[in-house]
């Protein structure tokens, strides 16, 4: 259904007067556009219907805008664009709510605009609100709905669209994961369907899921254009790559709030832009813990410095074993939450309810990101060491709350109760 | 590619849907958690009648008969032409997401902004039916042609509003400009007074004016009962019509832009 042959653009970023004063002291030399320069250029590529597309690249590399363009939003410069078919959008999800209107009256603003009839908004009505999971607070003004309420009632009407073609940027990071899953099962149902999509995002990891082929964008140019795990891996060794030359060759070692001393290039990567000053494991008293039991809750306090104010930068969180395997790995951005700009000491927080590891050591890794992953500014790893103390099974990862029951022939139950020290109070 | 040239290339239906979602929201935003709702719109014209029926009918006794309903009508017709106006110069620029979104029919914008401002002019016509009645007017087959006058306010508004709000995406000192000139221009538009009371030497400035033609076509259909005069009136809508289908050629090219300014 898309058939994109060759098409470069050029957009002008002419800083015409918009007031009185630049016009009278400029004049005639208004219409003249000042400065030109190319957010797209030389961009080729065609897209058999149902397949998937992701568009990855730093800031300002042109996703965004290439994405508009694919959607009929302002013209091309130069080139050509062709698309066949209905194309449907889930970019700016919510922005088109009204907080004083129902989540009802919404449905039918949002589901128009989006391309519907209000006779289909009608008929699809109740699909809208189950996907939405929002039944009983449909007629209720979406001032009292929570964020997370509101984005997936967007995100409903925004998929029962049935477009051709998918447009998606950067929304699938929002909700609860539940929700997040969800969404994810819905849109890889439409490319079963045979819709076409194209994905922009800086999470490699949902592009890779999502994406047969990928473009990877630098300065509104291509750098690759491949099977996406070939253009991902590329893209990641590039942002390592980034993260090297940037991390400074002369930085002390310093020792960390654990004891062990930090060097850079061997526990300790990043540009230092922004720093972690300390890192704290606390229990559920918030004391201080190196040694906690499987089960029970952990919260990790992020203590970082930015010297300069930082704009949206992304906290990571890994669980790793001392062999180096991975148990467990998340994010602000992986979690749908976006940090303000910061600057000087502060600190984040991450709550964990349970933590059901099986016994062992393990660390906690923690990194501080640029608010694009485009590089890192610091990282530490195998720095903060932590045991866990449980029962005795000697394999696996995960100790999971459990308990066995048995069923006899006489309908008699006999539960066994496995007691373990943390739980007990599941057991039965 | 869905290059939304013009309007017409989309289903009709979804048009008209959109047209009546998008005004909906306008009006139900408008008064949503006001007591009195939409009748502060009523409220506004009747407080206004009220004054200038104190200042011209009693202070400064300009004879018309039937004043409050000349008044109204006056005052009601300005009101619809100033907030479609008003709004529409803005309809784009303060509907940046709308404008940024695929397959959106950004045209469709200021058509919005006539229309909710019409629905106060509707909503406020069994008003000036009482006042009528009340002053004594007649019923006439002239009362037939009262929608065609809409109509062509309609088009004259329209026209402007799309060239205004084109002018805005560039220029962002368009809305204030246009609150001056309208300011003026309600005191250049006989809304409370008759254009018979201008002295000679200066009339000939009215015929300038599209709203003056438009006014006496509504008071002579509504007030008198007497069918207006067509030849100011048929080219009054040539003029609008001309308008609209030049500044609506202007908007759509403009409108390729439009993403970039925003």
């Amino acid at each position: 259904m898309v058939k994109d042959l060759g098409k470069q653009f050029r957009r002008y970023h002419a800083q015409r007067p918009r007031r009185f004063k630049e016009l009278f002291v400029r004049g005639l030399r208004w219409f003249q556009p000042i400065e030109h320069f190319w957010a797209l250029r030389h961009i080729s590529f065609a897209l058999e219907p149902g397949r998937a597309l992701g568009i990855i690249g730093a800031n300002g590399s042109g996703k965004s805008t290439l994405l508009r363009l694919i959607g009929g939003v302002g013209r091309p410069d130069e080139g050509r664009l062709e698309t066949r078919g209905r194309i449907g959008a889930l970019l700016d999800l919510g922005a088109n709510f009204h907080p004083e209107l129902t989540g009802r009256e919404n449905v039918f603003v949002s589901g128009v605009i989006a391309g519907l009839t209000r006779q289909q908004v009608q008929e699809r009505l109740n699909d809208i609100i189950a996907f939405a999971e929002l039944e009983e607070f449909i007629d209720s003004p979406l001032r009292t709905y929570s964020t997370g309420m509101q984005m997936r009632l967007a995100f409903a009407v925004a998929v029962h669209t049935e477009p051709q073609i998918l447009l998606i940027d950067e929304v699938l990071a929002v909700g609860d994961i539940a929700f997040q899953q969800k969404c994810f099962e819905r849109i890889r149902q439409f490319k079963a369907e045979g819709c076409t999509i194209v994905f922009v995002s800086h999470e490699t990891g949902a592009v890779a899921d999502l994406c047969d082929e990928v473009i990877w964008l630098r300065a509104g140019q291509i750098v690759a254009h491949d099977k996406a795990d070939s253009v991902i891996d590329q893209y990641v060794t590039a942002m390592h790559a980034e993260t090297k030359k940037r991390t400074p060759a002369q930085h002390p070692p310093v020792q960390a709030s654990s004891g062990v001393e930090l060097r850079v290039n061997e526990n300790r990567f990043g540009s230092m832009e922004m720093e972690i000053a300390a890192v704290r494991l606390l229990d559920s008293a918030r004391r201080p813990v190196t040694e906690l039991e499987s089960g029970q809750p952990l919260s990790i306090e992020i203590e970082y410095i930015a010297p300069q104010p930082i704009p949206n930068p992304i906290f990571s969180l890994t669980i790793s074993r001392d062999d180096g395997f991975i148990c467990y790995d998340t994010s602000t951005a992986a979690t749908g939450v976006i940090t303000p700009t910061v600057q000087d000491r502060g600190h984040i927080m991450i709550h964990i309810e349970r933590l059901d590891l099986n016994g062992g050591h393990y660390y906690v890794d923690i990194g501080i990101y640029e608010r694009d992953w485009a590089y890192t500014y610091d990282y530490h790893w195998h720095v903060y060491p932590f045991t866990v103390q449980s029962g005795p099974h000697k394999h696996g990862i995960l100790q999971l709350p459990h308990r066995w029951e048995l069923n006899q022939n006489h309908h008699q139950l006999i539960d066994t109760p496995y007691l373990e020290r943390g739980l007990n109070s599941e057991a039965i | 590619m869905i290059y939304f040239e013009s309007l017409k290339q989309q289903d009709l239906t979804y048009l008209r849907d959109l047209l009546f979602e998008l005004t909906t929201r306008e009006i139900k935003i408008r008064y949503k958690r006001s007591i009195l709702g939409i009748v502060w719109s009523l409220l506004h014209s009747l407080a206004q009648i009220r004054i200038f029926r104190f200042l011209f009918g009693t202070v400064l006794a300009l004879n018309i008969p039937n004043y409050t309903a000349f008044l109204f009508i006056g005052v009601l017709v300005w009101a619809w032409f100033r907030t479609a106006l008003t709004q529409g110069t803005v309809s784009i620029t303060n509907s940046r997401e709308l404008v940024n979104r695929p397959g959106f029919p950004v045209a469709i914008l200021p058509i919005v902004t006539v229309t909710t401002s019409l629905i106060d002019f509707l909503l406020a016509f069994p008003i000036l039916v009482i006042f009528l009645i009340a002053g004594g007017s007649p019923f006439s087959p002239a009362l037939l042609l009262f929608p065609l006058i809409m109509i062509i306010q309609f088009v004259f508004t329209l026209g402007l509003a799309y060239l205004l709000a084109t002018i805005q995406v560039r220029f962002r000192d368009m809305s204030h400009l246009l609150n001056v000139a309208l300011s003026l221009g309600f005191y250049l538009t006989p809304i409370f007074y008759d254009v018979s009371a201008v002295p000679a030497q200066y009339r000939f400035l009215y015929t300038f004016n599209p709203l003056v033609y438009l006014l006496d076509a509504y008071r002579a259909i509504l007030i008198y009962g007497q069918f207006p005069d067509p030849l100011p009136l048929f080219s009054i809508s040539l003029l609008a019509g001309a308008m609209l289908f030049g500044s609506y050629t202007i908007f759509i090219r403009a409108s390729y832009g439009f993403s970039e300014e925003l």
